[in-house]
């Protein structure tokens, strides 16, 4: 407390000199209320930059059909829509649809009676999130606290999105602000993103020149009051009932509010939300209120290197210290490596790469090391190797997770590394897996996968009735003795052998899948039958007689018991 | 109209099917479940019906899942195929058991319907019930006691049923029978062995059913998709879900006996159990309260004794001899048709309305038997029928053995009351409101089966839009390709066959609007009743067809904006003029109200007040009270489609002569004058169009009975294909010009739809002329009450408030010192009359509880916001939200000055620590800027919906008169096929269904109203601009017909960025452009207002 008193004030550097000191109490200090009449002026040296992205929902979708090669005419009316509680609601629209009158927050149904050829897909809201964190990262190349500006409030209607970034000293290295904004500008457009930045010493006020003033907007900090005072109070980013309100009050630009005294706005909106603060947003963008960026960190990376005294030839003897540093750094920061690499530098300056991929999230030195056997030999090693790095570039969370009292591991694991192991050696593209499928049909209710993919989990139940071990692709036809229409079969010719139906049970019928199958598809009478000499099969009578989709049902061997 | 159950219409075999009676099958299906098993069974009762007996069944079961609300449909399908219904249902418990239940007689019936109401009222703890849902224990179950027989359905896992099974056995007296079902499944065989090895353990027999849901194996699909919608899955993703093959449909006796070969007894069992079942919904005969009438006497005494009572109160002075006769002519026909007590019980309600409500509620009765002589005496009606000449005869047939029809209409402020009187009388054991069965219309249908399809809401969206208006019942290709789809494609065509099916289907219950069902012994004995939605409500499981094929009695006790306006001007007109009106005594035939309709000045009137009917009150010109109860037929689809319209102006101009269509010799030349005398030999009811059928072309009672009921529906196909070749094929036969042939039918099918029968012309006719009465004569009162009736009626209170003053009322804003929460009459300035003054309700979002507050402190005028809150006790939110909608005039501060004043009130506590002085200080005067008009304007559309300061148009009159745009007031004395330009703002847009897609919009400017034809042409150019516009111009040509004035549109251009310059950026917020009603249309967008 009486420290407090003397210290220097940051924000108000000349209130001493008109307050004196002894009418001032001391407790005061800390909370000087900047309401007396006259603002202390703010500490205006930072460089903030906001880069506005009107369209980046609509334009992350463009990119992605133009990647399946089926790029949307832009001359079509397009429209991305989520579900409103009266059904679907606009979310984003391309140019042609803006033109149409098409906007966002409408309902989808109002907007077809509108523009009948407007196009509408589905927003991917978590995919749209996703992207811009990926941005963020990525336009840490002009300066590293950047960040995904989330200050404004949520807007009525989606679909647009911004980043904001401290610039302050970095963009004499882009050969100063204009050219660090127009550079900004055309890399963004190179991916597709169409973009709007501005630099002004704050970040209330860089946001709002970025969307509320003329492209490229720089604002120096002694201009800073005359530049926002045209704006529209809707710039300092307030929920739309506060700013209907102020219009109504005929404050209708950030000047005419900067004209009102300052008490009578904290009398009305002192206790108001941020949002709805038209005070607190002044003193942001005014720099009276600090409202510092505050970037993200970047992913963890993890990589670990072996510098080498003299150059070798095989680097294998160097692997496993390798992996035990790097699964080291994985367990400590709770990852696991999905994708691994070694590259090796040779003494000429040539560098190659081995990769290698795991089947799930693993940090086992000795399985990761495992998955290199073999592979390194095949680089051709010239004069030696120097340097050796092993990176893990896709890593998951791997909690170190307790599944069972006994010593033994889960099941899941073995069979994980086995598919790692024979990737590794086999190549990805060679090994697969069954996966259930949702069919009734036999040879449909599997599909085989990628191996290295994560399995689907279970779905539901598995029919109830049994099913043969192996099953024959395709069924072999037979020849069969039943009693037409629909008996069960007594006797029936397999591979040139006769075989006698002892016993059997069936039929189980499974109809043609009406929604994807040709319209003359037969039905299918199953029976299991065991011959006499006790060899169960499975066979299947295809139609009945008379079902009017072709003559004589045939017979086929569908699959093999035990 | 409360209408919308028709809109689907109900399939039915026909009367005269041919169905001989099967002989005794060896096996009963009891598993069936119909389509009110919902997005479970495939097939309806017509269906199922019609298979059954092609199958050589002689008796069918119906057993939906915890429900009897298909029961009746089955019925009644079943009785036409001659077979024997059995009525059961599927019952499962909260535990998963499932059993059937079929009761033996009426009592054990009874008991199954009080148990599943006790299921949809209460849960299984006894609270309120949720929508939908059926809670059942086993304890409910086994109360139902022996006369229910239940049938046990196993689980598709039999583990644990050895022990189950003989418990269950013990607990349930009337569990005899496990059903086994052979259905393919691979196991079937040793499945059944088992269950019948079970069943002899638990002793219970073993019973065969197919547990069906669709009467064909064709119908497999369309269960696929129902299961796909009930559990949110595309077809591609359903797998187990769905079943592997379509054996669950309807099996003849003799391919189940094939199938049960080996279990002979099975089948046995169902014949037994059907043989021991002697119940039919048939008993259910209609038992009416007996409350209504007093010890003592006979219902027909009472009526007669009531009717002669009303008699005298009618006519001062004894009723005329000719009424005399007319009501003893009536009472003889009630009297054989045995339906006293049903007028005793409508007359009853009507009394507590008049009577013992209190202020008494307005009503009025409508309907086929409303417009007798008993009604009017009774006071069921205020239209004397003797005085024009609309006889009883004509409404009630003495073939239909159905109980006649009379709706009654209550205020629509006021009608909860009267359903609370009728619970509280009969209780709600005894009362109960009907259901609507809500359909899968065409859109829904072909969303969802394109949704379980994989289609996009693309393509889904595309298809349903080849549907026009809500009212298509059809989806055909042709409009498929017009949409740019193509249907060759196997997914698509798919779906199109799968919705057409699915349109029709049933899809949940809802509440009926009014039907109420009374009944003397507890209603939960005879229907299922389950809950609303709405708290307080409980609804039958019967929809208003079911009740009429059952021959149960209905009221219904309906709600009618109009008589709540009505009743409110009475009541303004008795407290500020000392003059006491009612219904009945609101002065006759006044022609100075005709001369006001006749000029088509009739915007709030009842039903008249539509753009078509103000075009048509000059062309008709109306004169009597019977030219209005045409008038109100006549702009109907009805005869709109059966081209009726011009024909009869024409013989009214004196254009045409009046002719009848005659049939040729040697049948009676002059057989329709009779009919058609009243109009003009042209038929525009309904009834007329019936009787034609009788007259002209023979119809028989039973024909004419099968044509009434295919009117209602008129879409059910082929019964009226072959109708229409009957009618018009017998009336060309006996002479008569086959176009006039074809006109009438083509006026039945219409009538399906949207016709009126007299009777309901009549009565509407009759608020028609009361409520032009009062505009004509108090107009500020009949503004003040339609004001304070909203939301009702056709136009928004800003239309209201602007014909109010184009008719000399001087308007007054709302004011928080002059204004009551309803708008008001007070003492006008200049001419000694009365001056309205909106009420409080006007303002938007400010509550009656607040006004309330306000109105009961203001024993003094306030004198500044801040006393508005420490006296009137209103928080700070309210206070600006009259601020907003500049209420407070009176305290001599404008709106802005308001609102920033209002700003700074809290809501904080009033303690003496805080009062003295504020945390920031004193206030300082801050000088804001003047609001200017325009945005005055604004803010007021804003908040009430309406400006008393300018008109938006106003503010560009000046450089639209400069560049030569005519205003509504010069464009009535604009020469016929002068070419024009004008400017409006957009009041209703229109594309009716009978216009062949001509477009009509009505725009205002500060001067008045103008109407614009937009044709399909030019609607296809302008397509955006009409649709979007809120200011629109429009360059046209004027068209004349004798006082109706229309632009015919050949250029239009949207200029609403002129209009939104008057306002501020923040009002310029995009509102939706398709408003559900024309009276809900905000002339500027509405902005989202703070809270």
């Amino acid at each position: 407390m009486t420290q407090a008193g003397k210290l220097p004030l940051p924000s108000a550097p000349t209130t001493p000199a008109r307050h004196p000191s002894g009418a001032r109490p001391q407790w005061r200090a800390g909370s000087e209320l900047p309401d007396r009449g006259e603002a202390p002026p703010p500490q205006l040296t930072r460089r903030i930059t906001a880069i506005h992205l009107p369209r980046f929902a609509m334009e992350r979708w463009q990119r992605a059909l133009a990647r399946r090669g089926d790029a949307p005419p832009e001359d079509i009316p397009q429209a991305l829509a989520t579900e409103g509680p009266h059904g679907p609601v606009i979310h984003a629209t391309n140019r042609a649809a803006e033109e149409a009158g098409i906007s966002a927050g409408a309902r989808v149904v109002d907007m077809r009676a509108l523009c009948p050829e407007l196009r509408v897909d589905y927003a991917d809201l978590a995919g749209d999130r996703a992207a811009l964190e990926r941005l963020v990262l990525w336009a840490r190349r002009w300066c590293p606290w950047t960040a995904a500006d989330l200050s404004a409030p949520a807007p009525a209607a989606g679909g647009v999105a911004g980043l904001v970034m401290d610039t302050t000293g970095s963009d004499h290295l882009m050969g100063g602000e204009a050219a660090m904004l127009r550079a900004m500008e055309e890399q963004l457009s190179t991916l597709g993103i169409s973009a709007s930045p501005a630099t002004a010493p704050t970040h209330g006020a860089a946001w709002a020149l970025a969307r509320y003033a003329p492209p490229r907007g720089l604002c120096p900090p002694e201009a800073l009051a005359q530049v926002v005072a045209p704006l529209p109070v809707a710039a300092l980013r307030l929920a739309p009932q506060t700013v209907l309100l102020l219009q109504r009050l005929g404050l209708g630009r950030i000047g005419d509010l900067t004209a009102v005294p300052r008490i009578s706005l904290a009398r009305r909106f002192s206790r108001a939300p941020l949002a709805e603060n038209p005070l607190l947003r002044l003193d942001q963008m005014m720099g009276r209120l600090a409202e510092p960026v505050s970037a993200g960190e970047d992913p963890p990376r993890f990589a670990v290197q072996s510098r080498l005294a003299e150059p070798v030839q095989d680097p294998t003897a160097w692997l496993p210290e390798l992996c035990r540093e790097l699964c080291g750094g994985l367990a400590a920061a709770g990852f696991g490596a999905r994708r691994l690499t070694v590259s090796v530098y040779r003494t000429d300056g040539e560098v190659s790469s081995v990769s290698a991929a795991t089947a799930r999230a693993s940090r086992d030195p000795d399985h990761l090391c495992r998955l290199f056997e073999g592979r390194l030999e095949r680089i051709d090693p010239g004069f030696g190797f120097d340097l050796i790095t092993l990176a893990a570039p896709v890593v998951e969370d791997l909690r170190t997770i307790q599944t069972r009292l006994d010593r033994r591991e889960d099941d899941g694991a073995e069979l994980a590394r086995l598919i790692d192991r024979l990737a590794a050696r086999l190549g990805p593209g060679a090994l697969r897996r069954p996966d259930p499928a949702p069919s009734h049909i036999p040879e449909r209710a599997e599909a085989w996968a990628a191996a290295m993919g994560h399995p689907k989990p279970a779905t539901g139940s598995t029919p109830a009735a049994p099913r043969p071990l192996r099953l024959l692709y395709p069924p072999e036809e037979l020849r069969v003795l039943y009693a037409v229409p629909e008996g069960p079969p007594a006797q029936f010719v397999w591979r040139r052998l006769t075989h006698r139906v002892a016993r059997f049970a069936g039929p189980e019928r499974i109809a043609p899948e009406w929604w994807r199958d040709r319209p003359g598809a037969r039905l299918r009478d199953y029976y299991r039958v065991e011959d006499q000499s006790g060899r169960r099969f499975w066979i299947f009578r295809e139609g009945i007689l008379g079902d009017g989709r072709g003559h004589e049902p045939a017979w086929f061997l569908h699959g093999v018991f035990g | 109209m409360p209408e919308n159950d028709h809109a689907v219409p109900r399939r039915t075999l026909p009367e005269d099917g041919d169905f001989p009676p099967n002989p005794h099958a060896g096996f009963v299906e009891f598993g069936l479940a119909t389509c009110f098993s919902f997005l479970r069974g495939a097939s309806d009762a017509v269906d199922l019906a019609q298979e059954a007996w092609a199958l050589g069944y002689d008796a069918l079961g119906c057993a939906d899942l915890n429900s009897l609300a298909g029961v009746v449909r089955l019925h009644v399908e079943a009785k036409k195929a001659a077979l024997l219904p059995l009525i059961g249902c599927r019952v499962q418990l909260l535990s998963g058991e499932e059993f059937l239940a079929y009761p033996e007689d009426r009592e054990a019936y009874g008991r199954l319907s009080r148990m599943l109401s006790k299921g949809k009222m209460q849960d299984a703890e006894g609270g309120w019930q949720a929508k939908g849902a059926c809670d059942l224990t086993l304890d409910d179950l086994a109360g139902l006691g022996a006369g229910v027989h239940l049938i046990f359905l196993p689980p598709p896992s039999l583990a644990g049923l050895e022990k189950a099974l003989p418990r269950l056995a013990r607990r349930l007296p009337g569990l005899g029978y496990l059903a086994a079902s052979h259905l393919y499944r691979g196991t079937d065989r040793a499945r059944i062995n088992r269950l019948d090895r079970l069943a002899g353990q638990a002793g219970l027999r073993l019973l065969a059913t197919n547990d069906v849901l669709y009467h064909t194996a064709a119908r497999r699909p369309l269960q696929d998709v129902m299961t796909c919608i009930r559990e949110k899955v595309t077809i591609a993703e359903a797998g187990p879900l769905i079943a592997p093959n379509a054996e669950r449909h309807l099996k003849s006796p003799a391919e189940m006996a094939r199938l049960f070969a080996e279990w002979p007894h099975a089948l046995r069992a169902t014949r037994e159990l059907a043989d021991r079942l002697h119940f039919s919904l048939d008993e259910l005969r209609y038992e009416y309260p007996r409350e209504v009438v007093p010890g003592g006497r006979s219902p027909q005494e009472y009526l007669e004794e009531l009717t002669w009572a009303g008699a005298e109160d009618r006519y001062p002075g004894g009723p005329p001899a000719e009424v005399k006769a007319t009501l003893r002519k009536e009472l003889a026909m009630i009297e054989k048709l045995d339906i006293a007590r049903y007028f005793l019980t409508i007359h009853d309600i009507i009394r507590y309305a008049r009577d013992l409500a209190s202020p008494p509620i307005l009503c009025q009765g409508r309907g086929s038997a409303a417009n007798s002589a008993v009604c009017y005496v009774l006071g069921i009606t205020a239209v004397d029928p003797a005085q024009h000449q609309l006889l009883f005869e004509r409404f009630i047939s003495e073939e239909r053995k159905e109980p006649p029809d009379i709706d009654v209409d209550f205020e629509h402020e006021r009608r909860e009351e009267v359903i609370q009187h009728i619970y509280g009388k009969y209780g709600r054991e005894r009362a109960g409101l009907c259901a609507t069965v809500i359909h899968y219309r065409p859109r829904s249908a072909i969303r969802e089966v394109g949704k379980v399809m994989g289609l996009s809401e693309d393509v889904t969206g595309a298809l349903a839009k080849t549907v026009w208006g809500s009212w298509g019942t059809s989806v055909d290709g042709g409009h498929a390709k017009e949409a740019g789809l193509d249907l060759s494609d196997p997914v698509l065509r798919k779906t199109l066959i799968l919705a057409r099916e699915l349109i029709g289907m049933p899809r949940h219950l809802g509440q009926h609007v009014g039907g109420f069902i009374l009944t003397e012994r507890p209603l939960t004995e005879t229907v299922p009743v389950g809950n609303g939605a709405m708290p307080e409500r409980s609804f039958i499981e019967w929809d208003k067809d079911d009740i009429d094929a059952l021959g149960i009695l209905k009221v219904d006790i309906l709600a009618l904006g109009m008589l709540t306006c009505i009743r409110k001007c009475f009541d303004l007109i008795s407290a500020h003029y000392g003059t006491t009106l009612t219904l009945a005594t609101t002065p006759r035939e006044d022609p100075r109200v005709y001369e006001m309709l006749c000029r088509g000045d009739s915007i709030g009137v009842f039903q008249v007040e539509s753009r078509a009917q103000i075009n048509m009150l000059p062309r008709l010109r109306p004169r009597t009270f019977y030219d209005l109860v045409i008038e109100v037929a006549i702009v109907r689809p009805g005869p709109i489609q059966g081209d009726m319209v011009h024909p009869y102006l024409r013989r009214r101009s004196g254009e045409e002569a009046v002719d009848y269509p005659s049939p040729a010799p040697p049948h009676d030349p002059a057989e329709l004058k009779s009919i058609l005398g009243r109009t003009l030999g042209v038929p525009i009811f309904q009834e007329q169009a019936m009787k034609i059928a009788i007259d002209a072309a023979r119809f028989s009672p039973a024909e004419a009975n099968e044509l009434r009921k295919a009117m209602a529906t008129f879409r059910s196909r082929g019964t009226i294909g072959k109708l229409e070749e009957k009618m018009v094929g017998r009336m060309v036969a006996r002479g008569y010009d086959p176009d006039f042939a074809r006109r009438c039918f083509d006026q039945i099918k219409g009538f399906g739809e949207y016709g009126f029968p007299e009777s309901h012309a009549a009565s509407f006719a009759h608020l028609v002329y009361v409520s032009s009465w009062l505009k004509k004569h108090y107009p500020a009162a009949f503004c003040a009450a339609l004001l304070n009736s909203q939301p009702m009626g056709f136009y928004a209170p800003a239309q209201l408030v602007r014909d109010a003053r184009e008719h000399g009322v001087e308007v007054r804003p709302p004011d928080v010192n002059y204004s009551e929460w309803d708008s008001t009459l007070e003492p006008a300035s200049s001419s000694g009359g009365f001056a309205l003054r909106l009420g409080l309700r006007q303002i938007t979002g400010f509550r009656a509880e607040a006004a309330q507050r306000l109105i009961a402190a203001r024993e003094a005028p306030y004198r500044d916001v801040k006393d508005l809150q420490e006296r009137g006790g209103l928080s700070a939110a309210e206070i600006r939200r009259l601020a907003e909608a500049d209420a407070v005039r009176s305290l001599f501060i404008d709106r802005r000055q308001a609102l920033w004043e209002a700003k700074a009130l809290r809501d904080a506590p009033d303690l003496p620590l805080f009062r003295e002085t504020r945390d920031e200080g004193e206030e300082i005067p801050v000088p804001l800027p003047v609001m200017p008009v325009c945005e005055q304007v604004v803010a007021d559309y804003q908040t009430i919906r309406l400006s008393l300061k300018a008109h938006p148009m106003a503010f560009l009159r000046k450089s639209l008169g400069k560049q030569g745009y005519i205003t509504a007031e010069t464009l009535k004395s604009a020469r016929p096929w002068q070419r024009v330009k004008m400017a409006g703002l957009v009041l209703v847009r229109q594309r009716p269904g009978t216009a062949k897609g001509v477009c009509f919009i009505t725009l205002e400017d500060e001067t008045g109203v103008a109407n614009l034809v937009v044709w399909p042409k030019v609607m296809e150019s302008y397509r955006k601009t009409v649709m979007q516009s809120r200011l629109l111009v429009i360059h046209g040509v004027v068209q004349r017909d004798v006082e109706i004035i229309h632009i015919i549109a050949e250029h239009l251009e949207d200029r609403t960025d002129a209009l939104m310059r008057l306002a501020p950026d923040g009002a310029r917020q995009a509102g939706a452009p398709a408003p559900s009603h024309p009276r809900n249309v905000k002339l500027i967008p509405p902005s989202r207002d703070f809270h």
